[in-house]
C-alpha cells in the first residue's frame, strides 16, 4: 500500500467502519426482533388462529369451526351494547380531548416565558398509571364530598349520582380518560402550531381576522396533520383502554359502562370462553385499525397537502 | 376615532374595509390577555386538580374524608401513609416494581442499542422492516395481547413471573426504543467513527467511546420511557401474574379497593400518590427529554 495514498486510506477507513459484514448487523439486531415477534407478532397471529377453533378448557377436544367463534359473538346481544358503549366513550374521548388539547394548545402557544414549566406541569397525567388516575378520579367524583358535587351544591344545584347514574358514570369514565391521554394530544398540537410562520397569522390580523377567525381559518387548517394525528391517539387509547375503566366503574353501574375491552376479559379470564375471547380480540384490533384508517382517510379529503 | 386605532401599514387595507368593531380594541387589550390567561389556568386547573384532592384527601383521617369536606384539612395526619407503608403487600409490590421496572430498562437499552445501531448503520436484508417494526405496537395494542400471552405465559410455565414480565414490557417498548435510538444515530455524523477507525479503534471501541456518549440523550429518553412502561403497566400484570411474588404496584392498587371494605379513601389515595412519586422525582429532572422524547418518537 502507497503510504499516504488517500483513496487507500479512504477504502480501509470504510470498509472497517462500515463493517461490511451484513451477519454483524442481523446478529445484534436478532435479539431485539425476536422478542417483539414473540412478544407483539405472535400473540396476534395465535388469537388469530385460536379464534376460529372452538376452545373450551373444559373439553379436551378443540375442533376447527371457521368463523364460529364470530357468529356466536355477533349474535350476542351484549356484544352489541358494550359495541355502542365502547363508540360513545370513543367518540367522548376524542371529542373532549380534541377540543381541550386545542384550546390549551393555543394559550400555550402565547406563551412567553415559562412555557417549559407549565407545558411540564401539563405533562405531568402521562407519568400517572391508570390505576392510580381511576382512584383520583373516584375520589374525586364522589357524591358526598367530591370537589364537582361541593361545587354544584355551592352553586345551588343539587348533588349528582356521579359513579351511580349510568349516563354521568360514562362521562367520568370519559373525563378521566382524557386526562390520562390529553398529555400526548397536547404535544402534537402545540408541536403543529409552532411550526406555523408567524408571518401568516399577523397577515391574517392586518387583513383585518379577529384572533380567534385566524385561528379557525388560518392555525387549523395549518395543523391538520397534527390534529389527526392526536385524533388517531386519542381513539386509540380509548378503542383499547381498560385499566382505567376497570378501576373507576368496573363496568358499572349495572352494564353502563362495559366495553368491548372489560366484554373481552369477562369471556377470556371469567368465562373462559378462549375461542370467543380470541374472537373479540380480533375484532378490537380490526375496529382499531379500521379507525386509524378512518382519520387518515379524512384527513387526505378534507384537510390541506 | 378608528383612526387612531389604525397602525400606519394597515391604512391602506382599512381604506377598503369597513371601520372596525367597537370591539376591536377590547380584543387588542383585557379581552386577549384573558382569551390567553383563562385557558392557561383552566389547564393547570384540570391538571393539577385531581392531584391536589387526593393529596387532601391522603391527609385526612377516613371519617374526616365526609366530616370535613374541605380541601385544606383541619387536622392534617400522615396516618394514612404509615398504614400504606406498613401493608406488606405493599413493600412486596414495591419491591416487585423497582426490580421489573430497572429490569426492563437495561434490557430494552441492551438489545435496543445493538438493533438500532444496525438498522441506522447497515445495509442489510430487513432493513425496511424497521417501520413495521415500530408500528406494530399500534396495530397490536396491549389489552389484546393480554390473553394470547396469559396462554403462552401458561403453556411455557413463566406464569406469574417477574422474568417473564421484564421480557414482555421490554417487547413493548423496544419498537418505540429503536425507533428514538435510530434517529438519533443517524443524526450523529459518519466522519467521526472513520476518523475513530482511522486512529485505530476498533468497531466496538467506537460505539463505546464515540457513539454512547453522543446519545446519551436519547439513552436517557429511552430509559425513562421503559421504566415509566413497567412502572405504571396494570392490563398485563393483571393476565399474567397471580400472587403478591410478582405483581406490581398498580395492580396491588387495584385490589386494594376492595380490600379495605368501606372505601377507605385516604390509604387508597396516599397508596396512589405513593406510586406516582418516584416517577415525578425522575421526571422533574428530565422533563425536557421526556417531552422530546415523546414528540420524536411519535411525530417522526
Amino acid at each position: 500500500m502507497a503510504e499516504g495514498d488517500p483513496s487507500t486510506d479512504m477504502a480501509s477507513a470504510t470498509r472497517i467502519v462500515g463493517w461490511q459484514h451484513p451477519w454483524i448487523a442481523y446478529l445484534s439486531s436478532a435479539p431485539a426482533m425476536i422478542i417483539v415477534a414473540v412478544v407483539l407478532a405472535f400473540p396476534v397471529l395465535f388469537a388469530a388462529v385460536q379464534s376460529l377453533y372452538d376452545i373450551s378448557p373444559l373439553s379436551q377436544e378443540s375442533p376447527f369451526i371457521g368463523f364460529g367463534n364470530y357468529i356466536d359473538v355477533f349474535s350476542e346481544p351484549s356484544f352489541w351494547s358494550s359495541l355502542w358503549r365502547t363508540g360513545i366513550f370513543v367518540f367522548g374521548v376524542i371529542a373532549l380531548g380534541l377540543t381541550l388539547s386545542i384550546i390549551f394548545a393555543f394559550a400555550l402557544n402565547r406563551v412567553v416565558s415559562g412555557l417549559r414549566f407549565i407545558r411540564g406541569l401539563a405533562i405531568l397525567p402521562y407519568i400517572v398509571s391508570s390505576v392510580a388516575a381511576a382512584l383520583m378520579f373516584r375520589t374525586m367524583f364522589n357524591s358526598e364530598f367530591g370537589f364537582p358535587n361541593q361545587v354544584l351544591e355551592f352553586m345551588g344545584f343539587g348533588a349528582v349520582p356521579w359513579l351511580s347514574n349510568g349516563v354521568y358514570a360514562m362521562i367520568v369514565v370519559i373525563i378521566a380518560q382524557v386526562w390520562t391521554d390529553l398529555p400526548l394530544a397536547l404535544l402534537f398540537i402545540l408541536g403543529g402550531l409552532q411550526t406555523i410562520d408567524d408571518q401568516l397569522t399577523e397577515a391574517a390580523l392586518v387583513d383585518g381576522a379577529t384572533g380567534l377567525r385566524s385561528a379557525i381559518y388560518i392555525s387549523i387548517p395549518l395543523i391538520a396533520p397534527q390534529i389527526t394525528l392526536a385524533t388517531v391517539w386519542l381513539s386509540f387509547k380509548a378503542v383499547t383502554s381498560l385499566g382505567t375503566v376497570l378501576a373507576l366503574t368496573g363496568g358499572g353501574p349495572g352494564e353502563a359502562t362495559q366495553l368491548l375491552t372489560l366484554e373481552m376479559v369477562r369471556l377470556g379470564f371469567d368465562e373462559y370462553e378462549t375461542g370467543t375471547a380470541m374472537a373479540l380480540v380480533i375484532i378490537i384490533f380490526v375496529l382499531n385499525a379500521a379507525l386509524t384508517l378512518f382519520y387518515l382517510g379524512l384527513q387526505r379529503k378534507f384537510g390541506t397537502k | 376615532m378608528s383612526v387612531t386605532h389604525t397602525s400606519p401599514n394597515t391604512t391602506m387595507t382599512s381604506l377598503r374595509r369597513r371601520s372596525p368593531p367597537w370591539y376591536r380594541k377590547w380584543l387588542g387589550g383585557p379581552l386577549r390577555q384573558a382569551m390567553v390567561w383563562l385557558p392557561l389556568a383552566a389547564l393547570v386547573l384540570w391538571t393539577m386538580g385531581p392531584f391536589l384532592i387526593s393529596l387532601s384527601v391522603s391527609f385526612k383521617q377516613p371519617a374526616q374524608v365526609f366530616a370535613d369536606p374541605g380541601i385544606i384539612p383541619a387536622e392534617p395526619t400522615l396516618d394514612a401513609y404509615a398504614r400504606v407503608i406498613d401493608r406488606p403487600g405493599f413493600q412486596k409490590a414495591l419491591w416487585n416494581s423497582i426490580v421489573i421496572a430497572f429490569g426492563s430498562l437495561i434490557l430494552t437499552l441492551i438489545v435496543g442499542v445493538p438493533a438500532a445501531y444496525a438498522f441506522a448503520r447497515f445495509r442489510f436484508r430487513g432493513r425496511h422492516l424497521l417501520l413495521l417494526f415500530s408500528l406494530l405496537p399500534m396495530l397490536a395494542p396491549k389489552v389484546g395481547l393480554m390473553f394470547p400471552l396469559f396462554l403462552l405465559a401458561v403453556e411455557l410455565g413463566a406464569f406469574d413471573s417477574r422474568l417473564f414480565l421484564i421480557f414482555v414490557f421490554t417487547g413493548m417498548l423496544l419498537p418505540l426504543a429503536v425507533w428514538l435510538l435510530v434517529g438519533f444515530f443517524q443524526a450523529i455524523p459518519r466522519e467521526l467513527e472513520e476518523a475513530a477507525a482511522v486512529d485505530g479503534a476498533t468497531q466496538f471501541a467506537t460505539i463505546r467511546t464515540v457513539i454512547l456518549p453522543l446519545a446519551i440523550p436519547a439513552l436517557i429518553t429511552v430509559a425513562v420511557l421503559a421504566f415509566r412502561e413497567a412502572w405504571n403497566e396494570f392490563e398485563l400484570v393483571l393476565a399474567l401474574t397471580q400472587t403478591a411474588d410478582s405483581r406490581t404496584l398498580p395492580y396491588e392498587l387495584f385490589l386494594m379497593q376492595d380490600a379495605t371494605g368501606i372505601a377507605d379513601y385516604p390509604i387508597q389515595n396516599a397508596f396512589a400518590l405513593l406510586t406516582i412519586v418516584p416517577l415525578v422525582l425522575v421526571y422533574l429532572r428530565i422533563e425536557r427529554y421526556v417531552a422530546e422524547g415523546l414528540l420524536s418518537g411519535a411525530v417522526k
